[in-house]
Protein backbone atom coordinates (compact mmCIF):
# COMPACT_ATOMS: atom_id res chain seq x y z
CA UNK A 1 0.00 0.00 0.00
CA UNK A 2 1.40 3.57 -1.02
CA UNK A 3 2.19 5.56 1.95
CA UNK A 4 0.20 9.19 2.13
CA UNK A 5 3.05 10.66 0.61
CA UNK A 6 2.95 8.62 -2.72
CA UNK A 7 -0.51 9.47 -3.29
CA UNK A 8 -2.90 11.95 -4.51
CA UNK A 9 -6.22 12.49 -2.00
CA UNK A 10 -9.16 14.30 -2.96
CA UNK A 11 -8.28 18.36 -3.65
CA UNK A 12 -4.47 17.05 -4.34
CA UNK A 13 -4.27 19.93 -6.52
CA UNK A 14 -3.94 22.17 -3.86
CA UNK A 15 -3.69 19.87 -0.65
CA UNK A 16 -0.97 17.51 -0.01
CA UNK A 17 -2.20 16.48 3.28
CA UNK A 18 -4.42 16.67 6.15
CA UNK A 19 -3.15 15.93 9.64
CA UNK A 20 -4.82 15.17 13.39
CA UNK A 21 -2.14 15.43 16.58
CA UNK A 22 -3.64 14.77 19.90
CA UNK A 23 -2.18 15.73 22.93
CA UNK A 24 -2.03 13.94 25.84
CA UNK A 25 -0.40 13.68 29.07
CA UNK A 26 -0.24 10.80 31.89
CA UNK A 27 -1.50 12.06 35.25
CA UNK A 28 1.17 10.39 37.76
CA UNK A 29 4.23 11.95 35.97
CA UNK A 30 5.26 15.99 35.80
CA UNK A 31 5.18 17.35 32.56
CA UNK A 32 8.05 17.86 30.19
CA UNK A 33 9.13 20.68 31.64
CA UNK A 34 9.41 19.53 35.23
CA UNK A 35 9.81 15.51 34.08
CA UNK A 36 13.73 15.15 35.03
CA UNK A 37 15.87 12.83 32.55
CA UNK A 38 15.16 9.60 35.34
CA UNK A 39 11.57 10.23 35.34
CA UNK A 40 11.71 10.67 31.61
CA UNK A 41 13.32 7.11 31.03
CA UNK A 42 10.89 5.71 33.57
CA UNK A 43 7.95 6.83 31.54
CA UNK A 44 8.84 5.99 28.15
CA UNK A 45 9.56 2.72 29.13
CA UNK A 46 6.26 2.47 30.94
CA UNK A 47 4.04 3.81 28.19
CA UNK A 48 6.77 1.57 25.53
CA UNK A 49 5.31 -1.71 27.49
CA UNK A 50 2.14 -0.33 27.98
CA UNK A 51 0.91 1.09 24.67
CA UNK A 52 2.98 -2.13 23.16
CA UNK A 53 0.99 -4.93 24.36
CA UNK A 54 -2.48 -3.32 22.51
CA UNK A 55 -3.70 -5.21 19.77
CA UNK A 56 -3.88 -1.73 17.78
CA UNK A 57 -0.35 -1.14 17.96
CA UNK A 58 0.64 -4.92 16.76
CA UNK A 59 1.79 -4.29 13.42
CA UNK A 60 3.16 -0.80 14.40
CA UNK A 61 7.14 -0.64 14.82
CA UNK A 62 8.43 1.22 17.87
CA UNK A 63 11.53 2.97 17.90
CA UNK A 64 13.76 4.30 20.68
CA UNK A 65 16.29 7.17 20.55
CA UNK A 66 18.86 5.31 22.52
CA UNK A 67 19.22 2.89 19.54
CA UNK A 68 19.04 5.76 16.76
CA UNK A 69 21.76 8.28 15.16
CA UNK A 70 21.26 11.89 14.50
CA UNK A 71 20.66 10.75 10.61
CA UNK A 72 17.59 8.35 11.27
CA UNK A 73 16.22 10.74 13.65
CA UNK A 74 16.21 13.80 11.36
CA UNK A 75 14.99 11.78 8.09
CA UNK A 76 11.97 10.47 10.48
CA UNK A 77 11.36 14.27 10.77
CA UNK A 78 11.99 14.92 7.48
CA UNK A 79 9.02 12.30 6.72
CA UNK A 80 7.15 13.78 9.27
CA UNK A 81 7.33 11.08 11.31
CA UNK A 82 8.12 12.83 14.21
CA UNK A 83 8.47 16.10 15.47
CA UNK A 84 10.52 19.25 15.82
CA UNK A 85 10.43 18.77 19.47
CA UNK A 86 10.99 15.24 19.99
CA UNK A 87 13.81 15.64 17.44
CA UNK A 88 15.54 17.97 20.28
CA UNK A 89 14.67 15.83 22.88
CA UNK A 90 17.28 13.31 25.01
CA UNK A 91 15.04 10.42 25.80
CA UNK A 92 12.19 9.69 23.15
CA UNK A 93 10.37 6.36 21.75
CA UNK A 94 7.54 5.77 20.01
CA UNK A 95 5.76 3.55 17.62
CA UNK A 96 4.82 3.69 14.18
CA UNK A 97 2.20 2.08 11.44
CA UNK A 98 3.18 0.20 9.04
CA UNK A 99 1.92 2.53 5.92
CA UNK A 100 3.29 5.65 8.59
CA UNK A 101 0.16 7.57 9.07
CA UNK A 102 -0.34 7.08 12.32
CA UNK A 103 2.61 7.97 14.97
CA UNK A 104 2.90 8.05 18.50
CA UNK A 105 5.15 10.29 20.06
CA UNK A 106 6.29 9.63 23.64
CA UNK A 107 8.12 12.18 25.72
CA UNK A 108 6.98 14.67 23.14
CA UNK A 109 6.02 18.74 24.97
CA UNK A 110 3.67 16.26 26.15
CA UNK A 111 3.95 12.78 27.25
CA UNK A 112 2.20 11.52 24.42
CA UNK A 113 1.62 13.12 21.08
CA UNK A 114 -0.68 11.28 18.63
CA UNK A 115 -0.36 12.10 15.00
CA UNK A 116 -2.39 10.36 11.79
CA UNK A 117 -1.91 11.42 8.44
CA UNK A 118 -4.01 11.28 5.07
CA UNK A 119 -3.50 12.44 1.94
CA UNK A 120 -5.39 15.17 0.40
CA UNK A 121 -8.08 16.55 1.75
CA UNK A 122 -9.35 13.83 4.67
CA UNK A 123 -9.68 15.46 7.81
CA UNK A 124 -12.35 12.66 8.80
CA UNK A 125 -9.84 9.75 7.74
CA UNK A 126 -6.87 11.47 10.02
CA UNK A 127 -9.44 12.12 12.71
CA UNK A 128 -10.49 8.68 12.88
CA UNK A 129 -7.00 7.21 12.78
CA UNK A 130 -5.84 9.03 15.75
CA UNK A 131 -9.37 9.22 17.91
CA UNK A 132 -8.88 5.22 17.37
CA UNK A 133 -5.25 5.17 18.31
CA UNK A 134 -6.15 7.27 21.13
CA UNK A 135 -9.41 5.22 22.37
CA UNK A 136 -6.67 2.34 22.39
CA UNK A 137 -4.48 3.71 24.44
CA UNK A 138 -6.79 5.38 27.41
CA UNK A 139 -7.48 1.65 27.92
CA UNK A 140 -3.69 1.21 28.75
CA UNK A 141 -3.30 4.53 31.23
CA UNK A 142 -4.53 7.38 32.94
CA UNK A 143 -4.93 10.20 31.25
CA UNK A 144 -4.13 13.93 33.08
CA UNK A 145 -7.77 15.00 32.48
CA UNK A 146 -10.15 17.61 34.25
CA UNK A 147 -13.89 17.67 34.01
CA UNK A 148 -13.36 21.85 33.48
CA UNK A 149 -10.30 22.07 31.32
CA UNK A 150 -10.34 18.47 29.44
CA UNK A 151 -7.27 17.47 28.60
CA UNK A 152 -4.12 18.86 30.45
CA UNK A 153 -1.40 19.78 28.44
CA UNK A 154 2.30 21.59 28.81
CA UNK A 155 1.34 24.71 26.99
CA UNK A 156 -2.00 26.96 27.56
CA UNK A 157 -2.63 26.12 24.07
CA UNK A 158 -3.31 23.01 23.75
CA UNK A 159 -5.65 22.74 26.60
CA UNK A 160 -9.21 20.94 26.00
CA UNK A 161 -9.21 18.43 23.28
CA UNK A 162 -5.40 18.62 22.76
CA UNK A 163 -6.33 18.74 19.27
CA UNK A 164 -4.50 20.47 16.47
CA UNK A 165 -5.75 19.50 12.54
CA UNK A 166 -3.86 20.89 9.84
CA UNK A 167 -3.89 20.61 6.00
CA UNK A 168 -0.82 21.04 3.88
CA UNK A 169 -1.68 23.53 0.75
CA UNK A 170 0.29 23.64 -2.49
CA UNK A 171 -0.13 27.34 -3.17
CA UNK A 172 2.18 28.31 -5.68
CA UNK A 173 -0.43 31.23 -7.21
CA UNK A 174 -1.32 32.80 -4.00
CA UNK A 175 2.26 33.06 -3.11
CA UNK A 176 3.62 34.42 -6.32
CA UNK A 177 0.97 37.24 -6.32
CA UNK A 178 1.93 37.65 -2.52
CA UNK A 179 -1.51 37.06 -1.07
CA UNK A 180 0.20 34.64 1.47
CA UNK A 181 1.10 37.27 4.20
CA UNK A 182 -2.65 38.92 3.82
CA UNK A 183 -4.04 35.50 4.32
CA UNK A 184 -2.24 34.68 7.26
CA UNK A 185 -3.58 37.75 9.21
CA UNK A 186 -6.86 37.11 7.45
CA UNK A 187 -7.34 33.19 9.07
CA UNK A 188 -6.01 34.07 12.52
CA UNK A 189 -9.78 36.41 12.54
CA UNK A 190 -10.64 32.98 12.57
CA UNK A 191 -8.51 30.86 15.20
CA UNK A 192 -6.35 29.53 12.68
CA UNK A 193 -2.36 29.91 12.29
CA UNK A 194 -0.91 29.29 8.58
CA UNK A 195 2.87 29.44 8.44
CA UNK A 196 4.99 28.06 6.01
CA UNK A 197 6.71 24.66 6.03
CA UNK A 198 10.04 24.76 4.62
CA UNK A 199 12.84 27.58 4.53
CA UNK A 200 12.36 30.61 6.97
CA UNK A 201 11.39 33.53 4.65
CA UNK A 202 8.11 34.67 4.22
CA UNK A 203 8.04 32.71 1.12
CA UNK A 204 7.94 29.38 1.66
CA UNK A 205 10.13 26.90 -0.36
CA UNK A 206 8.40 24.87 -2.65
CA UNK A 207 4.98 27.19 -1.81
CA UNK A 208 4.10 24.85 1.18
CA UNK A 209 2.15 26.04 3.60
CA UNK A 210 0.14 24.87 6.89
CA UNK A 211 -3.02 25.54 7.85
CA UNK A 212 -4.29 25.26 11.81
CA UNK A 213 -6.17 25.37 14.37
CA UNK A 214 -4.92 27.54 17.04
CA UNK A 215 -7.76 27.48 19.50
CA UNK A 216 -8.55 23.65 21.45
CA UNK A 217 -10.77 24.89 24.60
CA UNK A 218 -14.48 25.04 24.71
CA UNK A 219 -14.48 23.99 21.19
CA UNK A 220 -15.33 20.30 19.87
CA UNK A 221 -13.11 18.37 17.78
CA UNK A 222 -15.78 18.01 15.08
CA UNK A 223 -16.15 21.95 15.56
CA UNK A 224 -12.56 22.47 15.11
CA UNK A 225 -12.64 20.49 11.50
CA UNK A 226 -15.39 21.89 10.18
CA UNK A 227 -14.42 25.55 10.75
CA UNK A 228 -10.68 24.32 9.53
CA UNK A 229 -12.66 22.97 6.49
CA UNK A 230 -14.54 25.66 6.07
CA UNK A 231 -11.44 28.50 5.48
CA UNK A 232 -9.61 26.14 3.97
CA UNK A 233 -12.06 25.69 1.10
CA UNK A 234 -12.28 29.29 0.87
CA UNK A 235 -8.35 29.34 0.27
CA UNK A 236 -8.33 26.55 -1.82
CA UNK A 237 -10.82 28.65 -4.13
CA UNK A 238 -8.92 31.58 -4.30
CA UNK A 239 -5.52 29.58 -5.27
CA UNK A 240 -7.47 27.61 -8.22
CA UNK A 241 -8.72 31.25 -9.09
CA UNK A 242 -5.48 32.74 -9.37
CA UNK A 243 -4.42 29.58 -11.12
CA UNK A 244 -6.86 29.77 -13.39
CA UNK A 245 -6.23 33.35 -14.25
CA UNK A 246 -2.91 32.55 -14.82
CA UNK A 247 -2.91 29.27 -17.13
CA UNK A 248 -5.92 31.05 -19.49
CA UNK A 249 -4.29 34.95 -19.73
CA UNK A 250 -0.78 33.78 -19.83
CA UNK A 251 -0.45 29.74 -21.40
CA UNK A 252 2.61 30.26 -22.78
CA UNK A 253 4.67 32.16 -19.78
CA UNK A 254 2.81 29.00 -17.45
CA UNK A 255 3.97 26.13 -19.85
CA UNK A 256 7.52 27.82 -20.65
CA UNK A 257 8.05 27.94 -16.86
CA UNK A 258 6.70 24.21 -16.65
CA UNK A 259 8.96 22.91 -19.06
CA UNK A 260 12.01 25.00 -18.54
CA UNK A 261 11.53 23.76 -14.56
CA UNK A 262 11.49 20.38 -15.69
CA UNK A 263 14.23 20.38 -17.98
CA UNK A 264 16.41 21.78 -15.28
CA UNK A 265 15.13 19.13 -12.70
CA UNK A 266 15.72 17.01 -15.64
CA UNK A 267 19.63 17.51 -16.09
CA UNK A 268 20.72 19.62 -13.74
CA UNK A 269 24.33 17.85 -11.75
CA UNK A 270 23.89 20.03 -8.63
CA UNK A 271 20.82 20.81 -7.05
CA UNK A 272 20.10 23.10 -3.74
CA UNK A 273 17.24 22.45 -1.55
CA UNK A 274 15.62 25.85 -2.36
CA UNK A 275 16.17 25.80 -6.08
CA UNK A 276 15.02 22.19 -6.20
CA UNK A 277 11.90 22.93 -3.72
CA UNK A 278 11.48 25.83 -6.09
CA UNK A 279 11.28 23.88 -9.60
CA UNK A 280 9.50 20.83 -8.31
CA UNK A 281 6.64 23.69 -7.38
CA UNK A 282 6.51 24.56 -10.51
CA UNK A 283 6.36 21.07 -11.88
CA UNK A 284 3.57 20.17 -9.19
CA UNK A 285 1.48 23.04 -10.62
CA UNK A 286 1.80 21.92 -14.48
CA UNK A 287 0.94 18.48 -13.29
CA UNK A 288 -1.94 19.19 -11.21
CA UNK A 289 -3.54 22.08 -13.96
CA UNK A 290 -3.16 19.48 -16.87
CA UNK A 291 -0.64 21.97 -18.68
CA UNK A 292 1.74 18.94 -18.42
CA UNK A 293 1.11 15.28 -18.27
CA UNK A 294 3.72 11.89 -17.24
CA UNK A 295 3.25 8.41 -19.57
CA UNK A 296 1.66 6.45 -16.47
CA UNK A 297 -1.77 5.73 -15.82
CA UNK A 298 -1.71 6.84 -12.20
CA UNK A 299 -1.20 10.35 -11.17
CA UNK A 300 2.33 11.02 -9.93
CA UNK A 301 2.76 12.68 -6.78
CA UNK A 302 5.15 15.23 -6.66
CA UNK A 303 5.63 15.87 -2.73
CA UNK A 304 7.26 12.13 -2.52
CA UNK A 305 10.52 13.87 -3.87
CA UNK A 306 10.00 16.73 -1.96
CA UNK A 307 10.56 14.60 0.84
CA UNK A 308 12.57 12.26 -0.92
CA UNK A 309 15.11 15.37 -1.64
CA UNK A 310 15.93 16.61 2.11
CA UNK A 311 19.23 16.58 3.70
CA UNK A 312 18.97 13.48 6.12
CA UNK A 313 16.78 11.28 3.75
CA UNK A 314 19.81 11.98 0.88
CA UNK A 315 22.50 11.32 3.81
CA UNK A 316 20.65 7.91 4.93
CA UNK A 317 19.63 6.44 1.61
CA UNK A 318 23.86 7.17 0.39
CA UNK A 319 24.41 5.85 3.93
CA UNK A 320 27.04 8.04 4.73
CA UNK A 321 27.90 11.80 5.94
CA UNK A 322 27.88 14.41 2.80
CA UNK A 323 29.66 17.44 2.13
CA UNK A 324 27.42 20.19 1.06
CA UNK A 325 28.59 19.84 -2.39
CA UNK A 326 28.24 15.94 -2.78
CA UNK A 327 25.25 16.75 -0.85
CA UNK A 328 23.71 18.75 -3.76
CA UNK A 329 25.06 16.26 -6.42
CA UNK A 330 23.05 13.34 -5.21
CA UNK A 331 19.82 15.52 -4.54
CA UNK A 332 20.42 16.33 -8.48
CA UNK A 333 21.08 12.63 -9.01
CA UNK A 334 17.93 11.21 -6.88
CA UNK A 335 15.23 14.04 -8.91
CA UNK A 336 16.79 12.55 -12.07
CA UNK A 337 16.36 9.09 -11.39
CA UNK A 338 12.55 9.70 -9.77
CA UNK A 339 11.32 12.19 -11.82
CA UNK A 340 8.89 10.83 -14.56
CA UNK A 341 9.30 11.59 -17.96
CA UNK A 342 6.73 14.49 -18.45
CA UNK A 343 5.69 15.74 -22.10
CA UNK B 1 10.85 54.82 13.46
CA UNK B 2 13.51 52.79 15.81
CA UNK B 3 12.85 49.18 17.42
CA UNK B 4 11.27 49.33 20.48
CA UNK B 5 13.13 46.33 21.83
CA UNK B 6 16.47 47.04 21.01
CA UNK B 7 16.14 50.70 19.97
CA UNK B 8 19.33 50.30 17.80
CA UNK B 9 17.69 48.81 14.13
CA UNK B 10 14.90 50.69 11.93
CA UNK B 11 11.57 48.47 12.54
CA UNK B 12 10.57 46.87 10.30
CA UNK B 13 7.86 45.03 11.60
CA UNK B 14 4.72 46.19 12.71
CA UNK B 15 1.55 44.62 13.87
CA UNK B 16 -0.91 45.64 16.14
CA UNK B 17 -2.69 43.13 18.80
CA UNK B 18 -6.51 43.84 20.03
CA UNK B 19 -7.29 42.48 22.81
CA UNK B 20 -10.98 42.65 23.80
CA UNK B 21 -11.18 45.74 22.18
CA UNK B 22 -8.02 47.09 23.28
CA UNK B 23 -5.72 47.83 20.39
CA UNK B 24 -1.83 48.28 21.18
CA UNK B 25 0.79 48.56 18.42
CA UNK B 26 3.91 47.48 17.90
CA UNK B 27 7.03 48.31 15.91
CA UNK B 28 9.97 45.92 16.16
CA UNK B 29 13.22 45.65 13.94
CA UNK B 30 13.16 41.79 11.97
CA UNK B 31 16.54 40.18 14.10
CA UNK B 32 13.96 41.44 17.08
CA UNK B 33 11.13 39.96 15.13
CA UNK B 34 12.57 36.61 14.64
CA UNK B 35 13.62 36.52 18.11
CA UNK B 36 10.26 37.01 19.66
CA UNK B 37 9.05 34.33 17.15
CA UNK B 38 6.95 36.88 15.27
CA UNK B 39 8.09 36.99 12.28
CA UNK B 40 5.45 34.90 11.22
CA UNK B 41 6.42 32.35 8.95
CA UNK B 42 8.56 29.48 9.01
CA UNK B 43 9.41 29.67 12.92
CA UNK B 44 9.45 26.13 13.28
CA UNK B 45 7.93 26.27 16.88
CA UNK B 46 5.96 29.31 15.58
CA UNK B 47 2.61 27.46 15.37
CA UNK B 48 1.53 28.76 19.12
CA UNK B 49 2.44 32.67 17.77
CA UNK B 50 0.87 34.87 19.22
CA UNK B 51 -0.96 32.20 21.76
CA UNK B 52 1.60 31.66 24.07
CA UNK B 53 3.47 35.09 23.72
CA UNK B 54 -0.20 36.98 24.27
CA UNK B 55 -0.50 35.07 27.63
CA UNK B 56 2.54 35.44 29.23
CA UNK B 57 2.82 38.62 28.05
CA UNK B 58 -0.36 39.44 29.45
CA UNK B 59 -0.32 37.85 32.75
CA UNK B 60 3.70 39.55 32.88
CA UNK B 61 1.80 43.06 32.16
CA UNK B 62 -0.66 42.55 34.61
CA UNK B 63 1.42 41.55 37.17
CA UNK B 64 4.17 44.21 36.99
CA UNK B 65 3.38 46.64 39.62
CA UNK B 66 3.56 42.98 41.82
CA UNK B 67 6.46 42.04 40.99
CA UNK B 68 8.25 44.48 42.49
CA UNK B 69 6.62 45.04 45.62
CA UNK B 70 6.38 42.39 48.12
CA UNK B 71 3.29 40.46 46.37
CA UNK B 72 2.34 37.29 48.23
CA UNK B 73 1.65 35.65 44.48
CA UNK B 74 5.49 35.60 44.67
CA UNK B 75 5.35 32.77 47.48
CA UNK B 76 2.67 30.44 45.49
CA UNK B 77 4.32 27.27 44.21
CA UNK B 78 3.08 24.13 42.57
CA UNK B 79 3.23 21.35 45.74
CA UNK B 80 3.63 18.36 43.16
CA UNK B 81 6.24 19.59 40.58
CA UNK B 82 7.70 23.04 42.21
CA UNK B 83 6.29 25.49 39.26
CA UNK B 84 6.50 28.83 41.17
CA UNK B 85 4.45 32.04 39.93
CA UNK B 86 7.31 33.71 38.40
CA UNK B 87 8.71 30.58 36.53
CA UNK B 88 5.07 30.06 35.30
CA UNK B 89 4.44 33.57 34.07
CA UNK B 90 7.51 33.52 32.39
CA UNK B 91 7.22 30.27 30.53
CA UNK B 92 3.42 30.38 30.16
CA UNK B 93 3.61 26.46 30.24
CA UNK B 94 2.56 24.30 33.00
CA UNK B 95 4.51 22.11 34.82
CA UNK B 96 2.32 19.20 35.99
CA UNK B 97 -1.63 18.13 36.05
CA UNK B 98 -2.01 19.71 39.82
CA UNK B 99 -0.62 23.54 38.09
CA UNK B 100 -3.62 23.36 36.28
CA UNK B 101 -5.18 24.00 39.72
CA UNK B 102 -2.74 26.05 41.29
CA UNK B 103 -2.51 28.57 38.35
CA UNK B 104 -5.06 27.96 36.32
CA UNK B 105 -7.28 29.91 38.36
CA UNK B 106 -5.30 32.69 38.08
CA UNK B 107 -4.87 33.00 34.52
CA UNK B 108 -8.70 31.66 33.86
CA UNK B 109 -9.63 35.64 32.11
CA UNK B 110 -6.60 35.45 29.94
CA UNK B 111 -7.25 32.12 28.87
CA UNK B 112 -10.88 32.93 27.92
CA UNK B 113 -9.41 35.84 25.66
CA UNK B 114 -7.43 33.64 24.24
CA UNK B 115 -9.06 30.21 23.82
CA UNK B 116 -12.45 31.84 23.58
CA UNK B 117 -13.95 29.40 26.65
CA UNK B 118 -13.01 28.25 29.42
CA UNK B 119 -15.36 24.99 29.39
CA UNK B 120 -13.74 22.11 27.70
CA UNK B 121 -16.51 20.53 24.78
CA UNK B 122 -15.87 17.51 23.39
CA UNK B 123 -14.27 14.30 23.69
CA UNK B 124 -13.89 12.76 27.15
CA UNK B 125 -11.73 10.60 28.99
CA UNK B 126 -12.55 7.84 30.54
CA UNK B 127 -10.67 6.72 33.19
CA UNK B 128 -10.54 2.77 33.60
CA UNK B 129 -10.25 3.35 37.44
CA UNK B 130 -13.50 5.96 36.95
CA UNK B 131 -15.70 3.32 34.73
CA UNK B 132 -15.11 0.11 37.20
CA UNK B 133 -16.08 2.38 40.04
CA UNK B 134 -19.04 3.34 38.23
CA UNK B 135 -20.18 -0.17 37.67
CA UNK B 136 -19.54 -0.64 41.56
CA UNK B 137 -21.71 2.19 42.14
CA UNK B 138 -24.55 0.54 40.37
CA UNK B 139 -24.20 -2.33 41.61
CA UNK B 140 -24.67 -0.86 45.31
CA UNK B 141 -27.57 1.18 44.18
CA UNK B 142 -28.93 -2.40 42.39
CA UNK B 143 -28.83 -4.17 46.27
CA UNK B 144 -30.48 -0.67 47.50
CA UNK B 145 -27.94 -0.49 50.27
CA UNK B 146 -29.47 2.19 52.74
CA UNK B 147 -26.87 4.09 55.38
CA UNK B 148 -25.17 7.59 55.32
CA UNK B 149 -21.92 6.08 53.76
CA UNK B 150 -23.56 4.73 50.51
CA UNK B 151 -25.17 8.04 50.53
CA UNK B 152 -22.31 10.03 50.76
CA UNK B 153 -20.80 7.36 48.31
CA UNK B 154 -23.60 7.61 45.77
CA UNK B 155 -23.43 11.63 45.38
CA UNK B 156 -23.91 11.83 42.08
CA UNK B 157 -20.80 13.25 39.41
CA UNK B 158 -22.64 16.07 38.76
CA UNK B 159 -23.04 17.05 42.17
CA UNK B 160 -19.27 16.98 42.90
CA UNK B 161 -18.95 19.02 39.68
CA UNK B 162 -21.21 21.89 40.91
CA UNK B 163 -19.71 21.88 44.40
CA UNK B 164 -15.86 22.10 42.00
CA UNK B 165 -17.57 24.99 40.32
CA UNK B 166 -18.65 27.00 43.18
CA UNK B 167 -15.48 26.29 45.13
CA UNK B 168 -13.65 27.55 41.22
CA UNK B 169 -15.92 30.72 42.12
CA UNK B 170 -14.97 31.19 45.25
CA UNK B 171 -11.32 30.65 44.99
CA UNK B 172 -11.17 33.27 41.93
CA UNK B 173 -12.86 35.99 44.25
CA UNK B 174 -10.18 35.55 47.01
CA UNK B 175 -7.89 35.82 44.95
CA UNK B 176 -8.59 38.83 43.33
CA UNK B 177 -9.15 40.39 47.04
CA UNK B 178 -5.57 38.89 48.00
CA UNK B 179 -7.30 36.85 50.75
CA UNK B 180 -4.56 34.14 49.85
CA UNK B 181 -4.98 31.89 53.09
CA UNK B 182 -8.81 31.51 52.08
CA UNK B 183 -7.44 31.04 48.38
CA UNK B 184 -5.90 28.10 49.26
CA UNK B 185 -8.01 26.35 52.04
CA UNK B 186 -10.19 26.38 48.88
CA UNK B 187 -7.97 25.07 46.33
CA UNK B 188 -7.51 22.04 49.00
CA UNK B 189 -11.19 21.48 49.16
CA UNK B 190 -11.40 21.34 45.11
CA UNK B 191 -8.49 19.22 45.20
CA UNK B 192 -10.30 16.86 47.67
CA UNK B 193 -13.20 16.71 45.95
CA UNK B 194 -11.24 16.30 42.98
CA UNK B 195 -9.40 13.22 44.19
CA UNK B 196 -12.86 11.74 46.59
CA UNK B 197 -14.33 11.80 43.06
CA UNK B 198 -11.90 9.45 41.28
CA UNK B 199 -11.12 7.19 44.46
CA UNK B 200 -15.24 6.82 45.42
Amino acid sequence: MLRWFEENGRESDVVISSRVRLARNIRDYNFSLKLTDDDARKMVNDLTAEIGKLEAVKDYSSYDFARLDDYQKMAMKECHVISDFLLGQKVAAGFVSKEEDVSIMLNEEDHIRIQAYASGMNMEKAFELADKTDDAIEQAVSYAYDEKYGYLTTCPSNVGTGMRASYMLHLPALSSNNRISGLAAEVGRFGLVMRGVYGDSSRSYGDIYQLSNQITLGISEKEIIDNLSHIANQIISQERALRRQYVINRKLSALDAVYRSYGVLRYARKMSLKDAMLLLSQVRLGLAQGLVMTDSETEFCVYQLMIGIQTANLALMNENELSEEELEEYRAKFIRDNLPVIR
Amino acid sequence: MLCENCYQNEATFHYTEVINGVMTEHHLCSSCASKMGLSGFGDSLGGNFPFVKLLTGLFAASNRAGEEADNPMLHVKCPKCGMNYQEFIRVGKFGCAECYDVFGPLIEDNMKKLQGSIEHKGKRHLDKSESADNENKNETASKSVSGKAAEKKSKSKTDILDEIAVLNAKLKEAIELEEYEDAARYRDEIKALKEGGRDA
